[in-house]
């Protein structure tokens, strides 16, 4: 039969009546966030305050500033003025567009749902530049229906439109996605109670569905706000003279015109604007209540012409938005490659270099960022823990709560900001491969660490409680069970950290030397370049980083499966 | 003899334990009844390790295991929506305590089947465990508690997201598997009619306190 269970020598001393010892490991796992910290603090907190500092008291050689400069230059007023305006534009066509597909996707059942869900993905995965390129070759001046379109005498080249077009072609499915989830929530019980109380489908879904799903398109308009408004790739690709945003305007302030005074004041303004919107953010967030276990509104197959043209409109929306400009670079690059002159860059050693760096450097980051998310989504496990239990009480601790916002602060900060700051506070690092890929690890290990702390959110406490019962050390739980379980969501995070780092432009435009170009500034080098032969490489080059990008976040992603079937 | 000494405990900044004194003998099984949210689960983390007391010790056979984390403890508590791993077969959740306790992959599967057939479930054994029935899963979550021969077993209200007659079914059966094993049971319930077909005494948690039932 089976051995005794070990079981340890009582520890000296009586406990009877008095306090008892607090367990050590609580000691040891709070001393999880430590390195994440530290991390935070050099490569994100210091640079931000360094470039505070620069742009609330500039060097006294240089000249001097005003707050207000910004707001009296008209040129950087428009600047700031239409950054906000192209991101409320975007927003609010994000929701008008993205609330019908959703509503499609969740409550309509039809053949290839499962593949439109998942293709809603492609979008968080294609780099910047290749989308910016996508929506070239498609509205472009030489693009599949730009061409036609000049032809016709309608030249989109230095309107909005192109930037609102590359804005949506990433933002709708995050709304999407968000509505999907946010309306999978809302409970089937309660919409029947609308309806048996003599409420019309619309009448339920406006006075019960809305109220539901609202917070949660809150949350996501925030971040669409949040992408767009700190956006640097497409505005400086798609917006041209006109319709640059801020951050292009920062980076130009610092890279050409060296004016790193007004660039510092531009960009406290920039970050004073997103902290705002992600306080907002933040606020949404800690009111969503979470997620629970609910019987849904079941999917059903669409009947009448109404759902047929919703579901026909829905899929036509996706296809012209979300589509339509990756088909474009495959198919603007495949001619460019075959019968163009896009070939030759395959072969020539820039390229070459330009695809090791790649490689390495996103390799390497991804190394690091798998590290340090783990370390933080352990750490934000860590600190609820430790708080509930000094506490005694369910509500989670403030510490624990700020070191979870921790993981979001770098998508608030822009790449610009990060960089720029980067460059003032380590000036004689400013050309270190080391800094180079710590800001590469700052973008990617976000995602790992939100993945990964939301899958352990989820995770019921009585499986890892049961394991230590069982006779399970804490690092056996970990290995045995935890780890297995949030698998899934950790390697969902890698290939989200991978395509992040494959597709890095701004920060390598910033800090990379000229030998350490990377496919993302090879391709904006050749847009930057007169002449077919250089569109042709760029428009190849491009399709080569997204048969990258989306190769490894397949590669590391894996096999899609029901992550949540809990006994 | 697993006693649990003057163990005090707060919630929420209430007052959940105020001063709980139990004793449970070898063979012997005990009710803890009360309403939801009277501190009767806390008391038996407590017991498992899994929860440090604010006041107060936990005894086993005479020694102070207080401060000795739940892996060592050498108890198994069950829990009430049976927390078998989702990412193991059955036979795999079963030999998983074994395989903790250093014993090979190979041999531990072994007595898990043995174990499994004893339990009327050798079929089930490479099932995955959501495909198991509440019955199922609740006869695999006993059989992993008990292949690992521990000195306590600590029941979290175990049946009560069964219906009804599967319950009736399953407390006899778990009675007469407890009975067997010879070991002191703690079980938490807030059925009295339950405690009173498994448990040959029960204390009632009332204000923190534990009042005697029987």
């Amino acid at each position: 039969m089976t051995p005794l269970r070990r079981v340890a020598a009582s520890p000296q001393g009586d406990h009877a009546g008095g306090p008892a010892k607090p367990v050590p490991r609580r000691v040891l796992a709070t001393a999880l966030p430590v390195l994440p910290l530290l991390f935070l603090a050099v490569v994100l907190a210091a640079p931000v305050l360094r470039l505070l500092a620069e742009g609330l008291a500039p060097a006294q050689d240089a000249e001097p500033l005003r707050w207000l400069d910004v707001w009296q230059d008209e040129f950087l007023r428009w600047r700031v003025v239409w950054s906000f305006a192209q991101a409320a534009i975007t927003c609010v066509l994000a929701l008008l567009l993205g609330l019908p597909i959703a509503w499609v996707l969740a409550r309509l059942d039809f053949p290839g749902r499962t593949l439109a869900l998942r293709l809603l993905m492609l979008p968080f995965v294609v780099p910047t530049l290749v989308a910016a390129l996508g929506v070239l070759a498609l509205w472009g001046p030489r693009g599949l229906l730009g061409a036609p379109l000049a032809g016709a005498g309608i030249d989109l080249h230095d309107t909005p439109w192109l930037l609102l077009y590359g804005n949506l072609f990433f933002n709708l499915c995050v709304v999407v996605r968000a509505g999907v989830d946010a309306l999978e929530q809302v409970s089937a019980a309660r919409v029947a109670a609308a309806r048996s109380l003599g409420a019309t489908p619309w009448r339920a879904f406006w006075r019960v569905e809305w109220p539901a799903i609202a917070p949660w398109l809150a949350s996501a308009l925030c971040l669409v706000f949040l992408y767009c408004f700190a956006g640097f790739g497409l505005a400086l690709v798609l917006g041209g003279q006109r319709y640059a945003t801020a951050e292009v305007e920062i980076y130009t302030l610092v890279a050409h015109e060296l004016e790193l005074g007004r660039a510092s004041v531009l960009a406290v303004w920039m970050l004073a604007l997103t902290g705002t919107v992600a306080l907002a953010y933040a606020a949404i967030e800690r009111r969503l209540a979470a997620p629970g276990r609910v019987v849904p509104v079941l999917r059903q197959r669409p009947s009448g012409p109404v759902q047929w043209a919703a579901l026909c409109g829905a899929m036509a929306l996706l296809a012209v938005v979300c589509a339509a400009p990756l088909l474009a670079i495959v198919w603007q690059g495949g001619c460019a490659l075959l019968v163009g002159q896009g070939a030759a860059v395959l072969a020539e050693p820039d390229t070459l270099a330009a695809l090791w760096n790649t490689l390495r450097f996103s390799a390497t980051a991804l190394v690091c960022a798998t590290g340090l998310g783990l370390l933080h989504a352990l750490g934000v496990r860590a600190l609820d823990a430790a708080a509930q239990a000094r506490n005694a009480g369910p509500a989670p601790g403030a510490l624990a709560l700020l070191w979870r916002a921790a993981a979001f602060l770098p998508f608030v900060v822009s790449s610009v900001t990060v960089a720029f700051g980067l460059l003032l506070l380590y000036p004689q690092a400013s050309a270190s491969l080391v800094l180079l890929i710590a800001a590469y690890v700052l973008l990617a290990y976000p995602f790992v660490a939100k993945s990964l702390a939301a899958a352990l959110d989820g995770l019921p406490a009585s499986l890892a409680q049961a394991a230590a019962t069982l006779g399970a050390r804490p690092w056996r739980v970990f290995w045995r069970v935890t780890l297995p379980l949030v698998a899934p969501a950790l390697r969902r995070g890698m290939a989200f950290a991978a395509a992040t780092a494959l597709g890095e432009f701004a920060v390598t435009l910033f800090l990379a030397r000229p030998e350490w170009t990377t496919l993302s500034t090879l391709i904006y080098q050749h847009l930057g370049r007169p002449g077919q032969a250089n569109l042709d490489a760029a428009l190849v080059l491009s399709g080569l980083l997204m048969l990258l990008a989306l190769g490894a976040f397949a590669l590391i992603e894996g096999r899609p499966r029901d992550p949540h079937r809990h006994a | 003899m697993l006693e649990l000494r003057d163990i005090s405990k707060q919630w929420d900044h209430r007052p959940l334990l105020a001063g709980v004194n139990l004793r449970a003998a070898a063979g012997e099984t005990m009710a803890l009844l009360g309403a939801s949210g009277s501190g009767k689960s806390t008391l038996l983390k407590i017991a498992a390790g899994l929860e440090a007391p604010e006041r107060g010790s936990v005894w086993f056979d005479g020694q102070d295991i207080t401060a000795l984390p739940p892996e060592r403890r050498g108890f198994a508590l069950m829990f009430q929506d049976f927390a078998l791993f989702p990412h193991l077969c059955v036979q795999d959740n079963v030999a998983f305590g074994l395989v903790e306790q250093g014993v090979r992959k190979a041999a531990a599967r072994e007595q898990a089947r043995e174990m499994l057939a004893r339990f009327g479930l050798a079929d089930h054994a490479m099932a995955r465990v959501w495909t198991l029935s509440g019955g199922e899963q609740q006869r695999v979550a006993l059989a992993r508690a008990l292949i690992t021969r521990p000195r306590a077993l600590l029941l979290d209200e175990p049946f009560s997201a069964l219906d009804t007659a599967l319950r009736g079914q399953l407390r006899d059966e778990f009675r007469d598997r407890i009975t067997d094993a010879g070991i002191c049971a703690l079980l938490v319930t807030h059925d009295e009619a339950e405690a009173r077909a498994m448990a040959q005494r029960a204390w009632a948690l009332e204000g923190g306190r534990l009042v005697p039932r029987w």
